[in-house]
C-alpha cells in the first residue's frame, strides 16, 4: 500500500494539543517539590530515608518475641474498646437516620433545613475522630465517655452521608403513590422511602461498626478509653515486646469484626 | 474438494486440533489449505469451532496437536518474538470492534503500527510521521479519515468497525482475519463492511478469512465456503455450490430466520 | 350474601428478623450496662461541653493572632498527606497490576492481594506508633511513611479490582497486532483504568489529610500536634483557632478534589464529534513523507 494506490483526500487538521495533561503534570510536580523541599516542606530525600530506616531497623528486633505476660492487663481495655464501639454505633446510627433524611432533597421538609443540615454535616465530617476525642478528653476527663462521644459524631458523619446519597437515588414511584393517598411527609418517609433504603441502612451501620472498632482501639492513645491506653503505657517504658501483644490483639479483633460484618452484609442481600 | 489452487498455498492446517482445559474438543484434526489471495468464509453454529479455527492462524489459541503453517513457517513452534512478527503481518477484525474507547480514532489505528514502532515511541504515542501517514492512508481506504481526531466511542457501530479494519490495514498485513465482523451491525451497514473487505481482498490481493453466521452473506461474499460442525471440517466448496441443503447439513438442523441477514441480500 | 372465602395465607414467619433484632438489642444493652462510665456524671455532660466550646470559640474570641501558626501546621499536615499519597500511589500501581488475576497468574495475584490485605488491616496510627516512630523518631517523617505504607494497601487493592474489571477486547486486539507485553499493557489496559485509578488517588489524598491530622496527635507533626499542644497548655482559644483552620481547609480540599475527580471520570482524550462535524480539511502532500 503506497501513496500511488491510496486515494488522496483532504485530511482533518490536527486539533491543538490539549494543555491539560502537561499542566496537570506540572502542578503535581510543583506540589510534590514544595512538600518535599527543605525550606518549605518536610525535607524529604530518598537517600536519607534509607539511612534512617536501616539505622532504625534494629529497634524492630525488640518487638519479637511478643511478651504475653501482659495478656491479663489487656482484657478489660479490650472489652472497653468493644463496648465503646457498640454503644457509639447504636446511638450514632440511630441519630444518623433523621439526619440523613434531612440531608436529602427527596425527603427534606424545606430548603433551609436541607442547607443547614448539609452544612453541619460537612463541618462535622471535616474533623477526624481523634481530634474530637482530644477535645472531649479536655472537656470531660479521660475514660471511655469522650471516646464514645467522638465515635458517635464519627458514626453520624459516615452513615448520614452514605444514607443521604442512597435516599437521593431512591425510586420516586412509591413516594408519588403515598402522596396521592394524602399521606403527610412523615408518613411518606416512613412507608415509601424507609423500606427502600432499609437494607442499605443496615449495611452502612455494619460498615460503620467495623470502622468504629478500628477507631476505638486507637482512641485510647489520646486518653479516650479502650486498649489504646495500653499502647501509651507500654510505649512510655519502651516495652516493645508487650506492645507487640497489644498490636496483635487489635489486629485479630479488627479482622474478626471485618469477617463478621462481611458475612452479615452478605446475608442481607 | 475446493476450487483449484491459484498460487502456492499460504495458510496450511495440518491435522490441527485444539482441546481446551475443560476437555472441550474445539478443533478436531482439521486439514486445510488456504491459497494466497483467497476470500474464504467459515460458517457453522456457535461453538462449532469457527472462532478457534481463526484464532489458531495467528496463535491466539494454541494448538494441542498438529500444526498451522503460514508460508511454511510453523505457528505452533514459533518463539514469542517470532510469533509477534507473524502476528504483525496478520490483521484481525473483531465482532465487538475492540477499540480503545477513550482515545482518538487515529491512536486506535496506530495500534496497528505497534510492532514496527519502537517501544518508547509507542508508549508515549510519539509515532514517526511515516507511521502516521500509513495510518491516515488506512483511514482513507475505508473512507473515514475526517474522523481521525474524534474519540472512538463517539462513532457509530459501522464507523467503529471501519476503524477496526483501518487498524488491521495499518499493519500492512498479508492476511486479514475477521471474526464475525458484522454480527453487531445492522443490515445496510453489514453490507458496507463486507463490501469493504471484498474490495480490500481484490485490490490488494490479500488473503481474507471471515467467520460469518449469516448464511446469505456467506453465499454472496464467499469465494470459498468452509463449514464447521462440532470442531470438524464438514464442507468445502464455492459460494455458488452452497445452497440450503448444504447449510442444513453443516448446521445439523433446519434453518431459521435468524440464520439470514435478510433485507436485500442480493443487492450486495 | 356470602362470598366464597379462599383460604388465606398465614402471616410469613419473621423469626429470623426478630431474632436478629433481639440479639442486637441484647448486645447493646449489655455494653451499655457494663461500660465504665459514671452514670451520675452524665447530666453534667452538656454543661461541660458547652463550657469548652465557649472557651474555644466564644469568650474571648478565638485567638486570631494564632492563625498563621495554625495555618502553618495545617500546611504541614497537607504536605505529609501529599507525600504519603504520592508514595502510596507510585508503589501501588505496579502492585495493582501484579495483583490482578487477568494480568498475572491466579497464584501470584492471590499472594499479592493477601499481602495488600494485611497492610490495609493495620490502622495508620498503629503503623506510625509501632513501626516508624521507634525507628526514625518523632516528627513529620514517620507520619508520612505510615500514611504511605497504609495507602499502598488500599490503593493497591482498589487498583487491582479496577484492572480485573476491564474489557479484554482491546487487550486481545493489541496482542493480535503483534504488540510487545509493555505495549499491550499501555494500550490495552491503561486507557481503560487510568481515570478511575487517578480518581482513587485523589480520594485517598482527601482521607489522608484527616489521617495526618490524627497522626499529629501522637507526635507525628502537623495540625494534630498543634491541637494537642494548645489543649495541654489549656490555651483553648488557640485550640479553637486550630479547629477552625482544620474545618475550613478540609472542606476546601474536599470540594476541589471532588470536582476534579468527577471531571476526570467524565473526560478523556480526543475531540467530541460536535467539534469536528465539519473538520477543516487540508491537502496533504503524501509523497513528501512517504516511506522509502
Amino acid at each position: 500500500m503506497n501513496a500511488a494506490t491510496a486515494p488522496r483526500t483532504a485530511r482533518p487538521r490536527r486539533p491543538p494539543r490539549s494543555v491539560i495533561g502537561p499542566l496537570a503534570l506540572l502542578v503535581f510536580a510543583a506540589i510534590t517539590w514544595w512538600a518535599a523541599s527543605e525550606d518549605f516542606g518536610l525535607n524529604f530525600d530518598v537517600p536519607r530515608l534509607f539511612t534512617n530506616l536501616t539505622r532504625g531497623a534494629g529497634i524492630l528486633a525488640e518487638f519479637w518475641p511478643p511478651d504475653f505476660s501482659v495478656l491479663p492487663r489487656t482484657v478489660d481495655p479490650l472489652l472497653e474498646t468493644i463496648q465503646m464501639a457498640i454503644i457509639a454505633s447504636a446511638i450514632g446510627c440511630a441519630v444518623a437516620l433523621p439526619v440523613a433524611f434531612l440531608a436529602s432533597r427527596v425527603t427534606s421538609p424545606n430548603l433551609v433545613a436541607y442547607i443547614v443540615d448539609r452544612s453541619v454535616l460537612s463541618v462535622v465530617r471535616s474533623l477526624p475522630d481523634v481530634l474530637y476525642a482530644l477535645i472531649f478528653v479536655a472537656a470531660l476527663s479521660i475514660g471511655p465517655l469522650p471516646g464514645i462521644l467522638a465515635l458517635i459524631l464519627f458514626n453520624i458523619s459516615v452513615v448520614a452521608k452514605l444514607l443521604s446519597e442512597t435516599v437521593d437515588g431512591v425510586d420516586q414511584g412509591p413516594i408519588e403513590a403515598a402522596r396521592a393517598t394524602g399521606a403527610n411527609r412523615l408518613l411518606t418517609v416512613r412507608w415509601a422511602v424507609l423500606p427502600q433504603v432499609l437494607p442499605n441502612y443496615v449495611a452502612y451501620s455494619l460498615y460503620a461498626f467495623e470502622l468504629n472498632i478500628r477507631a476505638s482501639a486507637v482512641l485510647g492513645i489520646v486518653g479516650a478509653g479502650g486498649i489504646g491506653n495500653l499502647i501509651n503505657e507500654t510505649r512510655r517504658f519502651f516495652q516493645y515486646d508487650k506492645l507487640m501483644v497489644v498490636v496483635i490483639e487489635i489486629l485479630i479483633l479488627v479482622i474478626i469484626v471485618e469477617w463478621i460484618s462481611i458475612w452479615l452484609r452478605r446475608k442481607l442481600v | 474438494m475446493g476450487p483449484p489452487l491459484r498460487y502456492p498455498p499460504m495458510i496450511r492446517f495440518i491435522n490441527a486440533s485444539v482441546t481446551y482445559p475443560g476437555g472441550v474438543h474445539a478443533l478436531k484434526n482439521v486439514t486445510l489449505e488456504i491459497p494466497d489471495g483467497q476470500m474464504m468464509v467459515i460458517v457453522g453454529l456457535s461453538g462449532a469451532g469457527k472462532s478457534t479455527l481463526i484464532r489458531a492462524i495467528n496463535g491466539l489459541v494454541p494448538l494441542s496437536d498438529g500444526d498451522v503453517t503460514i508460508d511454511d513457517v510453523s505457528v505452533r513452534s514459533a518463539k514469542p518474538k517470532e510469533l509477534r512478527e507473524i502476528r504483525s503481518r496478520i490483521g484481525m477484525i473483531f465482532q465487538t470492534f475492540n477499540l480503545v474507547n477513550r482515545t482518538t480514532v487515529l491512536n486506535n489505528v496506530l495500534m496497528g503500527r505497534l510492532h514496527d514502532a519502537g517501544t518508547l515511541r509507542s508508549l508515549l504515542a510519539w509515532y514517526k510521521p511515516e507511521d502516521v501517514e500509513i495510518a491516515m492512508q488506512a483511514l482513507e481506504r475505508v473512507g473515514i479519515v475526517e474522523k481521525a481526531y474524534v474519540r472512538a466511542s463517539n462513532l457509530s457501530g459501522g464507523q467503529q468497525q471501519r476503524v477496526g479494519i483501518a487498524r488491521a490495514l495499518a499493519q500492512e498485513p498479508t492476511i486479514i482475519l475477521a471474526d464475525e465482523p458484522v454480527a453487531s451491525l445492522d443490515p445496510p451497514t453489514s453490507h458496507v463492511v463486507m463490501r469493504d473487505l471484498q474490495r480490500i481482498n481484490r485490490e490488494l490481493n490479500m488473503t481474507t478469512v471471515i467467520n460469518l453466521h449469516f448464511l446469505d452473506l456467506a453465499k454472496v461474499y464467499g469465494e470459498r465456503i468452509i463449514g464447521m460442525r462440532a470442531g470438524e471440517l464438514v464442507y468445502d466448496g464455492t459460494g455458488d455450490q452452497a445452497d440450503e441443503n448444504v447449510f442444513r447439513d453443516i448446521y445439523g438442523r433446519s434453518l431459521t430466520a435468524d440464520d439470514m441477514l435478510g433485507e436485500a441480500a442480493a443487492a450486495g | 350474601m356470602t362470598s366464597p372465602t379462599a383460604s388465606r395465607p398465614s402471616t410469613p414467619s419473621q423469626r429470623a428478623k426478630h431474632v436478629a433484632t433481639a440479639l442486637a438489642v441484647l448486645v447493646v444493652a449489655a455494653a451499655t450496662l457494663t461500660v465504665d462510665v459514671q452514670i451520675e456524671r452524665l447530666p453534667d455532660l452538656p454543661g461541660a461541653l458547652m463550657r469548652i466550646f465557649g472557651r474555644m470559640f466564644l469568650e474571648p474570641s478565638p485567638e486570631w493572632s494564632y492563625l498563621p501558626e495554625a495555618f502553618g501546621s495545617m500546611l504541614e499536615s497537607i504536605q505529609i498527606a501529599w507525600l504519603g499519597t504520592v508514595i502510596g500511589a507510585i508503589l501501588s500501581l505496579p502492585l495493582g497490576f501484579f495483583g490482578a488475576k487477568n494480568i498475572t497468574s491466579r497464584l501470584v495475584s492471590n499472594i499479592i492481594r493477601q499481602l495488600l490485605n494485611v497492610i490495609r488491616a493495620i490502622p495508620e496510627i498503629l503503623v506510625a506508633v509501632v513501626v516508624f516512630i521507634p525507628m526514625v523518631g518523632l516528627g513529620a517523617y514517620p507520619g508520612m511513611l505510615a500514611i504511605g505504607v497504609h495507602s499502598i494497601g488500599t490503593l493497591g487493592k482498589l487498583s487491582a479490582e479496577v484492572i480485573e474489571g476491564i474489557d479484554p477486547g482491546p487487550v486481545e486486539a493489541a496482542r493480535a497486532a503483534g504488540g510487545r507485553p509493555l505495549q499491550i499493557q499501555r494500550w490495552g489496559v491503561l486507557p481503560q483504568v487510568l481515570p478511575e485509578i487517578v480518581a482513587f488517588w485523589l480520594y485517598r489524598f482527601e482521607i489522608n489529610i484527616r489521617a495526618s491530622a490524627i497522626l499529629g496527635a501522637v507526635g507525628a507533626g502537623g495540625v494534630g500536634e498543634a491541637l494537642v499542644q494548645s489543649l495541654v497548655f489549656r490555651r483553648y482559644d488557640r485550640a479553637g483557632m486550630v479547629v477552625i483552620v482544620v474545618i475550613v481547609v478540609t472542606i476546601l480540599i474536599d470540594t476541589a478534589s471532588g470536582w476534579l475527580r468527577r471531571r476526570i471520570i467524565q473526560g478523556g482524550g480526543g475531540a467530541s464529534p460536535t467539534d469536528l462535524e465539519q473538520p477543516e480539511l487540508v491537502e496533504v502532500d503524501a509523497a513528501a513523507i512517504q516511506r522509502p
